[in-house]
């Protein structure tokens, strides 16, 4: 544990019945600020014990690793008898939709309640089959990546259901939040819909449609019309992340890449009338680039109030100061093994995230549950 | 659920408000501070005269949007009289959410040391892009800057092309998402024991969870991860499928090997290949691609969409905005409310992603206009009367439009 006298959620006991990678984002995020977090797992362990990466030498999932650790580990069948016993003993109960197991033990139980599903349970899809790219191309965001003519791109990972476990987070607190407050005086029973948690990457495409604005098209690797110059560009060493919104912004990129034929043409002051002149200024703004330093620009950008980014690799991300200095990434141990994983996003100073994290084996903790 | 929370938002754009616009969905008072100067950016950051006269701020759909359900205020925080206002409005408060840059607040002396003097139990969730501390604590930064400045690009895309973004604002939304997260921690602790806290949150490092496998491979499996495309190496197929129609296409994931019997005896294309098991697909998932292609393509995508699903393969058709509005999921989930609104009429929302039962959670209130309720909160709240409003006014310290 960490030197804080008090986590904010200590008191708090949530139980994850199912195991997928949202149900154990959501249930990581009480598990961070301090609630006693119980997986019931089957068996043969949760299906996130089986997702790479792998923990070098090891068959240990890095993934599962970071999703669970400081969690308890209690192995079994789940049965609505079993879990009658402890239901007042608990806050909250995360499962997903997908799980028959989970959804039989669970119905009609007078327990908090979380259900984490692909599109939600109500709905003409609600019995789909989902995964993590089919909302992203439901959602409208993988459309719009990738270039013109060729097929869009996957975002890789498991996003979609990150995205859907922070949300379910948020709406099972907040009605954690709403009980305490005396504002609920019953149990609830939350449909989150992984789905919608992820619309709010892409619900202004239809706002703006139903206010009938046009749309572009998918236009090309980090292409984001009406904005320009904005991504993501190779320097003589290493990659340089521009936006350049105001004109002021544009005016000062301008001076930074020595391109002062275009700073006094107010024509480019408008980013839609830059977008529309690509062919004009890319040729100019890549030249520019190729002969210079990416990280001595983005601190003489930086410097000029122009929004520039290093855009690090993974091995260059985990060595750089702004993210070691702030302890960006800390430990998780597992065995004799340790890694660095992401920490906590946010640091709250008087509760902060528990810095010490463990993975427990499966079934570690068989016999806990009885126990309370 | 959340009544009698109190916020006042700072912030700006899309991440801070979108943080508050959850706590405001779920019943907080969230107080929006804006002036008639330093206005939301998100109403324009290219601002003209001809736009403010044209009423050009009540009518930003970005700004409309994630602003419901709130109140606004305008104050000159630059003015002595505008930074009192202010603190009296936070002595009343639960929380303060800001998301500037660094330098900002203090020069204003209304950073978290100074609004604790007017209330020593606030929450304040202060959320730049690379956070509160560190040597970039001060750096500029839009959602894509965040974006960028996480790595993620480096594990999006093709091997042989740039790193890839995949989105305008990526940064924006997930670090609301947080925001949110964070303020309900927070607001827990405080109920509990009186206690408040400063709140640091970094935009960039909300992006770290979403790059975790790339990270991992990394820090745990010791291997430099590369952007594979579509051969993400997990399942297969697991790809994109040209359908149907201009610029059309399917998403398919095959998840086991049962499931690609399944397809597999669904396509004819393929019934030569029913037995082989993952690591042979992907051996061969070249040639499978291209055959799945060349039967996709002349499926209409709705239909093969349907026609998967309902054999239990994932499937999703890749939607644009007009498919959005008019998908019978979304409908039938009742997704969109309406809300009329000064100067845009009837306006389209985006439902809560909970629900307590099958009702979607109901939006209330549309986004206010710029200082609607300057007199509700300033003098109904703080107990200005009419003369000193008036006087305010006058000074320039509140106001209900703009001025460059």
């Amino acid at each position: 544990m960490n030197s804080a006298a008090h986590s904010a959620l200590e008191s708090m006991r949530v139980i994850d019945l199912s195991g997928t990678v949202a149900t154990e984002y959501s249930a990581k995020l009480f598990c961070d600020y301090g609630a006693d977090v119980v997986n019931i797992e089957p068996e043969e362990g949760f299906q996130t014990r089986l997702l790479p990466p792998f923990i070098k030498g090891t068959s240990i999932s890095a993934l599962h690793a970071y999703l669970n650790a400081n969690k308890k580990s209690v192995c079994g069948p789940i049965e609505k008898n079993y879990l009658e016993r402890f239901l007042r003993k608990s806050d909250l109960f995360l499962y997903s939709l997908d799980d028959h197991r989970a959804m039989e033990a669970i119905a009609d139980s007078s327990a908090n309640q979380c259900c984490i599903s692909w599109y939600g349970e109500s709905g003409a899809y609600s019995g789909y089959k989902g995964s993590d790219g089919c909302i992203q191309a439901m959602s409208g965001l993988m459309r719009g990546i990738g270039a013109p003519g060729e097929a869009p791109i996957i975002p890789p990972g498991y996003q979609a259901q990150i995205i859907g476990g922070l949300s379910a987070f948020n709406g099972s607190m907040a009605f954690l939040l709403g009980q305490l407050m005396g504002n609920l005086d019953e149990h609830f029973k939350l449909d989150c819909s992984i789905l919608e948690a992820n619309m709010c990457l892409t619900d202004l495409g239809p706002i703006n449609r139903l206010n009938g604005n046009e749309i572009p098209p998918r236009m090309g690797i980090n292409r984001f019309p009406p904005t320009y110059p904005l991504g993501v560009w190779p320097c003589k060493n290493g990659w340089l992340g521009v936006t350049a919104l105001s004109p002021s912004q544009w005016k000062s990129f301008c001076q930074l890449l020595d391109l002062d034929d275009f700073i006094d043409i107010d024509f480019f002051d408008v980013s839609i009338n830059r977008y529309m002149s690509i062919d004009v200024l890319e040729p100019a703004i890549l030249k520019s680039l190729e002969e210079k330093d990416a990280e001595e620009l983005f601190y003489r950008g930086q410097e000029m109030r122009i929004p520039l980014a290093r855009v690090p690799t993974m091995e260059e991300l985990l060595k750089i100061d702004q993210y070691k200095t702030r302890g960006a990434f800390t430990p998780i141990k597992s065995g004799s093994k340790s890694f660095l994983a992401p920490s906590s996003p946010f640091r709250l100073l008087k509760t902060p995230a528990i810095d010490l994290r463990v993975l427990a084996d499966l079934g570690e903790h068989n016999g806990y549950l009885d126990k309370l | 659920m959340l009544k009698g929370v109190r916020i006042v938002d700072l912030s700006m754009g899309w991440a801070g408000p979108l943080s508050t616009r959850n706590l405001a969905d779920l019943g907080a008072t969230v107080i929006k501070v804006e002036s008639c100067t330093k206005f939301d950016w998100w109403r324009s950051w290219e601002a003209t005269q001809e736009w403010i006269d044209d009423d050009g701020a009540e009518k930003a759909l970005p700004f409309l949007y994630v602003n419901r359900n709130k109140l606004d205020i305008t104050l000159d925080l630059e003015s002595n009289e505008g930074r009192d206002l202010l603190l009296k409005l936070v002595a009343s408060t639960d929380a303060v959410v800001e998301n500037f840059s660094g330098s900002v607040l203090p020069k204003l002396r209304l950073d978290y040391s100074e609004l604790k003097k007017a209330n020593p139990k606030l929450i304040m969730l202060s959320m730049p892009a690379f956070g509160a501390t560190g040597p970039w604590k001060d750096f500029r930064a839009y959602g894509s800057t965040v974006e960028q400045s996480s790595g993620l690009p480096h594990l999006v895309g093709h091997a042989d092309q740039s790193p890839t973004m995949q989105h305008i604002a990526y940064g924006d939304s997930i670090g609301g998402l947080n925001g949110t997260a964070a303020l309900l921690i927070a607001l827990w602790h405080k109920r509990q024991t009186g206690e408040g806290q400063f709140i640091d949150l970094s935009q960039v490092e909300c992006l770290f969870p979403l790059s975790a496998p790339g990270i991992l491979s990394q820090s745990a499996a010791k291997e430099t991860p590369t952007r594979s495309g579509h051969n993400q190496k997990i399942d297969c197929p697991h790809g994109v499928f040209p359908v149907q129609g201009e610029d059309r296409w399917i998403f398919i994931h095959v998840k086991t090997d049962e499931e690609w019997q399944i397809f597999s005896s669904l396509v004819d294309e393929l019934s030569d290949f029913n037995d082989l098991i993952l690591v042979e697909r992907q051996r061969m998932s070249e040639k499978l691609f291209a055959s799945i292609a060349d039967w996709s393509c002349q499926q209409d995508g709705q239909v093969l969409m349907k026609m998967l699903q309902q054999n239990g393969i994932a499937s999703a058709t890749l939607n644009t905005s007009d498919d959005l509005i008019e998908n019978e999921h979304f409908q039938s989930r009742g997704y969109l409310q309406w809300l009329e609104r000064a100067f845009v009429g009837n306006q389209p929302h985006p439902s809560p992603p909970w629900r307590n039962g099958t009702e979607a959670i109901k939006i209330k209130e549309p986004a206010p206009t710029l200082g609607q309720h300057n007199t509700k909160i300033l003098k109904d709240w703080l107990g200005l009367n009419e003369a000193e409003l008036g006087g305010l006014e006058k000074r320039g310290i509140i106001g209900n439009k703009p001025r460059l």
